[in-house]
């Protein structure tokens, strides 16, 4: 086809970082996965554990409270294991509200076949799959760390005794065993959900692909009698990474206290998995079925 | 009363009979040769690849065959019942409706002049045949790869020991499980353009019903198959004192108690099958 017009100049102006690139796409992700009245009342529903466990805290911080309440009983201790519970509480909270989140990121722009359309704009496929993933762990940030961190300063300024200094461990390993668990919790639901495509699905496969993998390792170990079988099971390693973060004495069943170095190559493994995945879905192409 | 019968005999039940066949052949065959059923497969066969490995690299005394039979139960109660089957039918039976008017190819079947009710209860046998099928080879894989092992102790123990009742018992199992989990998921997939949260929260129902107070034990399809297991799998941990125990049912009241609860439902998905309207702008 002749061009008779040729007036075309490049766009001159200024444009956007490199580096902001995603936040845009990250800005669109939050308002697409906030605009749903769902995602706020699961949303609510997740703060509700804090609130009861911030009721627990008062009364175990106000002697009088604790004394009419429970008496001299030990039950309302604010330690390791009392974050430690708050934090596996949240952490299925999590994992409710990101199969329910990151279906709505994702599945549209492949259901829809816009990915040729997105990735003509400048930004690269590591960029999108960045702003979607921020989007993501911004949303699971207000269920895990940010309420707990917020329960651990209430519990140092409210506590009768100097209690701060001695656990501030604690708050790191809030911090951290939170953000491992929302790397990984947002790794497979963008990879489940760029696999599935259907967002009707996407939701029910990401819990089957956290929770049949477990029953799978489950029946691994008790057929071949053999404890490695759990580590296909992401809740229990999670579980025993958390303990370590929070230095919660050990509990529970023997069979799940794995060395350090098994934990994290599962999770890492897991993260690889879900970027390979990533890789071979999030492209510039257009599926036409016949 | 005769009016009644009359009436019914004069319904056109030859060719819903030929319609209901060609629909369920065309459904069986989407549903289990395609690639997309993959997964439903890797759901099926897992134990059996891990029991295969089993009777590979293992030595099976045979002092450890009552153990692997305490095992057997296990991956059915837990295994089966709570994931494989689960979330098998849950694919299975959620594309059957919903699933076609994702792909917006469902008014075609609408379009066409066939009763919905013979639409419907096509698609449900076609998706009862497929998982039936697919569950029920995969568990005949584990059940003879388990003793197969122990030699003639254990072909003994499957055609002659109390092996053969077990068996059938994990079937019949099997079998109400697909039916049962697949009525819901279709009623599900009819009530809303998202039938996942809905099954979701099914899925958590079961698996808190045994702590529940015996009489909200019987709104479960778990807690009906769990009086049919032939060998009973304790609880363990935090869950075996939490877990109320109730009266043991004869077997033949909770097979006909799920059946019962299988064609109210059918019944129900009739109903809203006959009032279905599609708006694929929306849906």
């Amino acid at each position: 086809m002749s061009v008779f017009q040729h007036e075309y100049r490049p766009y001159e102006g200024p444009t956007t970082p490199l580096w902001k690139r995603p936040v845009v796409l990250a800005r669109y992700g939050l308002a697409e996965a906030w605009g749903s009245k769902i995602t706020i009342g699961l949303a609510v529903l997740a703060l509700l554990p804090c609130l009861v466990e911030l009721v627990l805290m008062y009364l175990a911080d106000n002697p009088l409270a604790k004394m009419l309440v429970v008496g001299n009983s030990k039950v309302l201790e604010i330690n390791e294991r009392f974050f430690f519970n708050l934090l596996e509480v949240q952490s299925w909270f999590a994992l409710v509200l990101a199969a329910w989140i990151a279906p709505r990121l994702v599945s549209f722009d492949l259901g829809d076949n816009a990915m040729p359309i997105l990735l003509s704009h400048p930004i690269s496929r590591f960029g999108y799959v960045l702003g979607k993933f921020i989007a993501l762990v911004l949303s699971l940030s207000y269920v895990t760390w940010i309420p707990l961190l917020l329960l651990f300063v209430y519990q140092c300024y409210a506590s009768p005794v100097p209690w701060a200094v001695g656990h501030l461990g604690v708050a790191f390993g809030l911090f951290t065993g939170a953000l491992v668990w929302i790397v990984v919790l947002s790794l497979v639901c963008l990879a489940v959900s760029s696999w599935v495509k259907w967002r009707v699905v996407a939701t029910g496969a990401i819990f089957a692909v956290v929770f049949v993998p477990a029953g799978v390792g489950g029946m691994v170990s008790a057929i071949l009698r053999t404890r490695w079988g759990f580590l296909l099971n992401v809740p229990v390693v999670m579980s025993e990474l958390w303990m370590r973060l929070l230095g919660v004495p050990p509990f529970g069943n023997p069979m799940f206290w794995f060395p350090n170095i098994a934990i994290v190559s599962v999770l890492v493994v897991t993260s690889l998995l879900c970027v390979a995945v990533l890789n071979a879905r999030i492209r510039a192409r257009e599926v036409v079925r016949g | 009363m005769t009016d009644l019968i009359r009436t019914v005999q004069q319904q056109p039940w030859s060719l819903w009979w030929i319609q209901f066949r060609r629909f369920a052949r065309i459904e069986i065959r989407r549903n289990l040769i395609t690639k997309r059923a993959w997964w439903i497969y890797f759901l099926a066969f897992v134990p059996a690849v891990i029991i295969f490995i089993h009777l590979i690299v293992d030595r099976h005394q045979p002092s450890s065959m009552t153990e692997d039979t305490n095992i057997l139960a296990g991956i059915v109660q837990l295994y089966y019942v709570r994931l494989g089957v689960f979330f098998g039918c849950l694919g299975i039976f959620s594309r059957l409706i919903r699933g076609e008017m994702i792909e917006r190819s469902l008014h075609y079947y609408l379009l066409s002049p066939v009763r919905r009710e013979v639409i419907l209860l096509a698609k449900f046998f076609a998706g009862s045949v497929s998982a039936v099928v697919l569950f029920g080879v995969a568990l005949t894989f584990d059940f003879v790869l388990m003793y197969i092992g122990y030699g003639g102790a254990g072909q003994d123990f499957m055609l002659h020991g109390a092996g053969p009742g077990q068996f059938e018992a994990y079937l019949l199992i099997m079998v109400l499980a697909c039916l049962g989990y697949g009525s819901l998921f279709l009623m599900l997939s009819l009530m809303f353009r998202n039938p996942m949260p809905g099954a979701l929260l099914l899925w958590g129902w079961e698996a808190i019903n045994p702590v529940m107070p015996s009489l909200l034990q019987k709104f479960s399809v778990a807690s009906y198959l769990r009086h049919l297991m032939p060998v009973s799998v304790p609880a363990e941990g935090i869950f075996a004192l939490l877990t109320v125990e109730t009266e043991p049912v004869a077997a033949w009241v909770a097979v006909i108690g799920l059946l019962a609860l299988i064609a109210v439902v059918l019944i129900y998905c009739c109903i809203r099958m006959r009032r279905l309207e599609i708006r694929y702008t929306t849906d």
